[in-house]
């Protein structure tokens, strides 16, 4: 394979949103790029046996507009709407955007509640990683040197879950993101699936505020209930917020529990059993 | 006499570059190439502060492709140092680096490639020094300074008895406000081309002031003035950012040493390293009486200029001329200091120092109201300087009546229905957390005009069609549309059959500067004496072929009447001649003398700014959403009312800037968001809802047909008026911009706490 004759000196080259700022820049230098949308196939959304299969030079436009991601995965087409501007939509990819592994991502928060998967090719081998373990740090992924992503694995919430997904910021990218899926049985939180991102260098789910909420009657869930204000304080603590531009570490953790709190109640809602959906 | 009827002043005509943009023919100076030309690009220093000991570009010119590296060395048979009002910015860093980004060094090739590539390869040793971070270390330093020391300028005045004022009034306040460094951003970048010839120097540039540039350049270069061209194309954006001279002088010296012409185009990150907007902190003590009377106000700013003085000298005075407000305060002391620190050289921005000025002002005002318990509004009424009197002691009077202008933007916005609304949904509203409306209001009189001194000529040809030549930069403003009405109506010919020539030092008349909202007022002065110069030749000519006087002719249209009988313009121009061809030339001087009698006083005129906002407030994150804002704009008399009502829009769209996105973050001297990605500028989603220009014609401007600048006074208002929104929303006060949500958080969390 390309990338590995290259060994080191050569880059995938998606929309190029990230590379060539971090280029032009002078961050970033690579003696060759090799054109990941120039491999054919490779933009395709398509089911498989678990969900959808996005390919990785399919753009944030693309998944956007696509029937069988809307359909099946509406709350991950909402939130592609919702990023950047239309120039980086139409030709950033999805799969760029979590191998970058900028801290500031909406896709990397949200997929972690999908449960979703990343197919990833070597030159001998390929492997499967979850989206919570390809990103190590900022800018930072578990993938080899010649390794690379083709295809984000993406399966639909369980029958029953709904979900739903903030983000706050005046920045270009998001200062936060918050996701949130529940799933409701006989008037309780059968399941929930939380994570956070943008606050630290690395998007997480929150398995503590997970617990809290885990059995909790949906009627008692209003912004006061005290299982909801723990998840929240809890979610504010394990955020792990870090300063950065987009501010500071004490007012991060204070989003994360004001929009955990905001996201919940608007996944409840679309669930159609905790309000105003 | 009856009043004649305007034809084209007072007409939103169609610009007269509308199509020339529209289809993307128009010429800026990226778009241009000289034959020979080669590529240019700086070699920017990476230390903020630091003692050059040694630049080796032996191995950048040894590459094949590079014509010339330019360093300080090769600063020689030349002046080496320019700037506006000190001379102390060399063309490149000579001894030491003053900013990150600074200059040491400029290469030029073949191709840009090959001078990016070349300009990795000069080395250049430093010796680091302590950096000077900001106003407080700039006032506290103890190691190596900026400059000499750090401080650039200090300016002041005073009147009154102010001591005694302060013992006598009922209560005093004092409160310090902070304002952000702010980058301009012109959509095009600095760019130069230079061509250097012995005895020559031609220069396409993206600047302000081409007349200044060429004076610049002559002086540096030893040149007389004539041996010096300037052309300025379409200049994509300026904002004060290309005001005086920036990139001319380095990109002229490496055309020299690299004996053809260089082209020199920034990029944003580049420009953002040239010129930006002074920081400012500024406190304010005001003394009142308990019925709301201002008594006295001793104010104390600094500016930070930055690396350089750049026009760190006018904007330390500005700020100062602008702190008091347009109040009749009988006890006034102001003081302010431009300091050096080790960052981009601040220059001119739209209004300049006056947003800063005024955020402290119109922020204390609404202190003041509140603590005492009055409606804002009504308590700056209460203290507005009356029509006629001077605003600042000794200078010109205010021409219009201020009441009346705050009274117009107050009915438009709804101030009292709206402030009382919010108040009563906020009182039923959830008690705590939730989301809080508010209504804010800020009022300005800033001096403007820069100085009276502008030129101008115009040639009627011989088919009655006009070319009017005038030394205005075309930066989006619609200078040249405003200047073909002028023209237009003063010759009595149609405005399409102008055309305007501008800012070619060899080609048109001199003019001071392109900026203070002082094109219309001063440049339009210049046209109208131009265009009447043309006029009154005209009717001496028909009287001449009526055998008439010439108060006897009507002129109208492109044609001479008397008695029934009409003569075209072409016709007069042909018999003057006895021939087919020919052409009149009419010339205009606009001096502190102009006959008018009006441009004697300092400033040339007083530029308004009202501003009104609503805004709703997330109380749990801080956020601010601006919901309404409206602005009021005195043209004195709008030339075309639809580019008064885009300079003062987009004004306001600016400083929604500066109100809830925009700072330069400085960390030891490196810009921490030194791009457009990382440094968030305004996006037409950021535009309130309602965004109304409140258009007041007063005709009381100095300028033509009682028409004065505009274009700045937009700016001032905004966040002010934003800030004493959300105070009126939440009861919090943020002294710091911009008013990001994390700031307002803070500050509601310090007033519950408190
Ligand atoms: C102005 C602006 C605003 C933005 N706002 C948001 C926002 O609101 N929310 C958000 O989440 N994001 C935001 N982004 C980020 C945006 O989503 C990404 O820029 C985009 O998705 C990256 O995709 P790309 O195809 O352009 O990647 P590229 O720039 O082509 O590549 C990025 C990196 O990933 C590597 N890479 C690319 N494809 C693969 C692959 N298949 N396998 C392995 N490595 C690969 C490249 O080598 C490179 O290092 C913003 C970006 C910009 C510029």
């Amino acid at each position: 394979m390309l990338l590995a004759q290259e060994s080191g000196a050569a880059a995938l080259y998606a929309g190029g949103t990230e590379l060539l700022l971090a280029m032009k820049s002078g961050l970033l230098a690579y003696d060759a790029l090799i054109n990941v949308k120039s491999i054919a196939g490779l933009d395709a959304v398509a089911a498989d046996d678990r969900g959808v299969v996005i390919g990785a030079s399919a753009t944030h436009s693309a998944v956007e507009r696509d029937a069988l991601a809307r359909e099946r995965l509406p709350l991950l087409a909402e939130v592609e709407h919702s990023v950047a501007n239309a120039r980086v939509r139409n030709v950033g990819t999805l799969a760029g955007n979590l191998c970058f592994a900028e801290p500031h991502s909406d896709p990397a928060t949200l997929l972690l509640i999908y449960e979703a998967e990343l197919d990833a090719q070597g030159p001998s081998a390929s492997r499967r990683i979850p989206v919570g373990e390809l990103q190590t740090n900022s800018y930072e992924t578990s993938l080899a040197p010649d390794e690379m992503v083709t295809a984000v694995r993406v399966p639909p919430f369980p029958a029953g879950m709904s979900g739903a997904y903030s983000k706050f910021g005046r920045h270009h990218r998001p200062t936060l993101g918050v996701a949130a899926a529940v799933a409701v049985e006989d008037g309780r939180v059968a399941d929930v699936r939380i994570a956070i991102g943008c606050v630290s260098p690395v998007a997480r789910r929150l398995p503590r505020s997970e617990d809290v909420l885990r059995g909790e009657r949906v009627d008692g869930l209003a912004a006061d209930a005290p299982a909801l204000r723990e998840a929240c304080r809890l979610a504010a603590e394990d955020a792990d917020a870090v300063a950065d531009l987009h501010g500071e570490a004490d007012y991060k953790a204070h989003l994360a529990r004001v929009f955990l709190e905001r996201t919940l109640l608007r996944a409840l809602g679309r669930n159609g059993s905790g309000g105003d959906a | 006499m009856t009043e004649r009827e305007f034809r084209t002043v007072g007409k939103a005509v169609r610009r007269v570059d509308a199509d020339d943009k529209l289809s993307g023919r128009a010429q800026f100076t990226g778009d241009m190439s000289v034959p020979g030309m080669a590529f240019a690009k700086l070699v920017p220093s990476p230390l903020p502060h630091a003692r050059i000991v040694r630049v080796d570009a032996a191995r950048a010119r040894a590459m094949p492709g590079v014509y010339a590296v330019l360093t300080a060395d090769e600063l020689v048979n030349m002046e080496t140092r320019y700037g506006s009002d000190k001379k102390d910015r060399p063309v490149v860093a000579m001894d030491k680096v003053r900013f990150q980004g600074e200059p040491v060094a400029a290469v030029a090739a073949v191709d840009l490639a090959t001078a990016e590539a070349a300009a990795e390869l000069v080395e250049v040793e430093y010796e680091e020094l302590p950096v000077v971070s900001g106003i407080d270390a700039a006032l506290d330093w103890r190691g190596e300074p900026v400059h000499e020391s750090n401080l650039c300028h200090e300016y002041g005045y005073e009147w009154g008895d102010v001591d005694a004022a302060f013992r006598n009034c009922d209560r005093v306040f004092e409160d310090t406000f902070t304002f952000p460094m702010v980058y301009h951003y012109a959509m095009e970048p600095h760019v130069c081309i230079a061509s250097y010839e012995p005895g020559r120097i031609r220069l396409w540039t993206s600047a302000q002031h081409p007349f200044l540039v060429q004076a610049e350049i002559a002086r540096l270069f030893r040149l007389q003035l004539d041996q010096v061209q300037v052309v300025v194309p379409f200049v994509g954006g300026g904002y004060g950012s290309k005001s005086y001279t920036k990139i001319e002088p380095l990109v002229a010296a490496l055309s020299r040493e690299a004996g053809r012409p260089a082209r020199l185009a920034l990029s944003v990150e580049e420009a953002m390293r040239t010129v930006r907007r002074h920081a400012a902190k500024a406190t304010i003590r005001t003394g009142v009486m308990n019925d709301g009377t201002i008594i006295a106000r001793d104010c104390v700013g600094y500016v930070d200029t930055g690396g350089y003085t750049d026009n760190g000298v006018r904007v330390t005075e500005r700020l100062a001329d602008r702190m008091p407000g347009p109040y009749a305060i009988p006890h006034v002391r102001v003081k302010s200091y431009g300091l050096f620190t080790n960052s981009t050289p601040a220059g001119s921005y739209r209004s300049i120092g006056g947003p800063q000025a005024v955020w402290a002002c119109e922020s204390q005002m609404d202190v003041i109201a509140h603590a005492l318990g009055l409606d804002p509004f009504e308590f700056r009424v209460k203290n507005l300087v009356p029509q006629g009197e001077e605003v600042r002691r000794g200078k010109r009077p205010i021409e219009g009546d201020l009441e009346a202008a705050l009274r117009s933007v107050a009915d438009a916005f709804g101030w009292e229905a709206s402030r009382e609304r919010a108040a009563s949904e906020r009182t039923s509203g959830p008690a705590d957390g939730g989301v809080k409306r508010g209504v804010g209001f800020a009022c300005a009189v800033t001096n403007s005009g820069a100085s009276p001194t502008s030129t101008s000529l115009a040639r009627l040809h011989a088919d009655g069609s006009a070319t009017v030549f005038i030394g205005s930069a075309e930066m989006g403003q619609g200078s040249r549309s405003a200047m073909a009405q002028i023209a237009a109506e003063e010759m009595r010919i149609p405005y399409e059959k102008v055309r305007v020539v501008a800012s070619d030092t060899a080609a048109v008349p001199w003019d001071r500067s392109t900026g203070s909202s002082r094109s219309t007022t001063l440049m339009g002065l210049a046209v109208q004496g131009a265009g009447a110069d043309i006029r009154e030749q005209l009717l001496r000519l028909a009287a001449e072929h009526f055998e008439a006087f010439p108060d006897e002719i009507d002129a109208e249209d492109g044609q001479a009447s008397f008695k029934g009988e009409t003569v075209a313009f072409s016709a007069l121009v042909r018999e003057m001649f006895g021939g087919s061809g020919g052409e009149l030339i009419g010339r205009g001087y606009v001096t502190p003398k102009h006959p008018s009698g009006k441009l004697r006083q300092d400033p040339v005129f007083w530029e308004v700014s009202i501003g009104a906002a609503e805004v709703e407030v997330d109380t749990a994150t801080g956020e601010v959403r601006l919901l309404r804002y409206y602005s009021v704009s005195d043209p004195g008399k709008a030339i075309n009312p639809k580019q008064v009502e885009g300079q003062d829009e987009g004004a306001a769209m600016q400083a929604i800037g500066h109100t809830l996105l925009e700072e330069m973050l400085y960390e030891d001297g490196q810009l921490l968001n030194p791009n457009l990605v990382d440094y968030r500028v305004p996006l037409f989603t950021d535009l309130p809802g309602e965004f109304e220009t409140v258009l007041l014609e007063t005709g009381n401007g100095p300028g033509p047909y009682g028409a004065k600048g505009v274009g700045e006074g937009g700016i001032v208002c905004v966040a002010p008026a934003v800030a004493n929104a959300v105070f009126d929303a939440t009861g919090a006060r943020v002294s710091s911009l911009p008013l990001t949500p994390e700031r307002v958080w803070r500050a509601l969390r310090e007033q519950q706490d408190a």
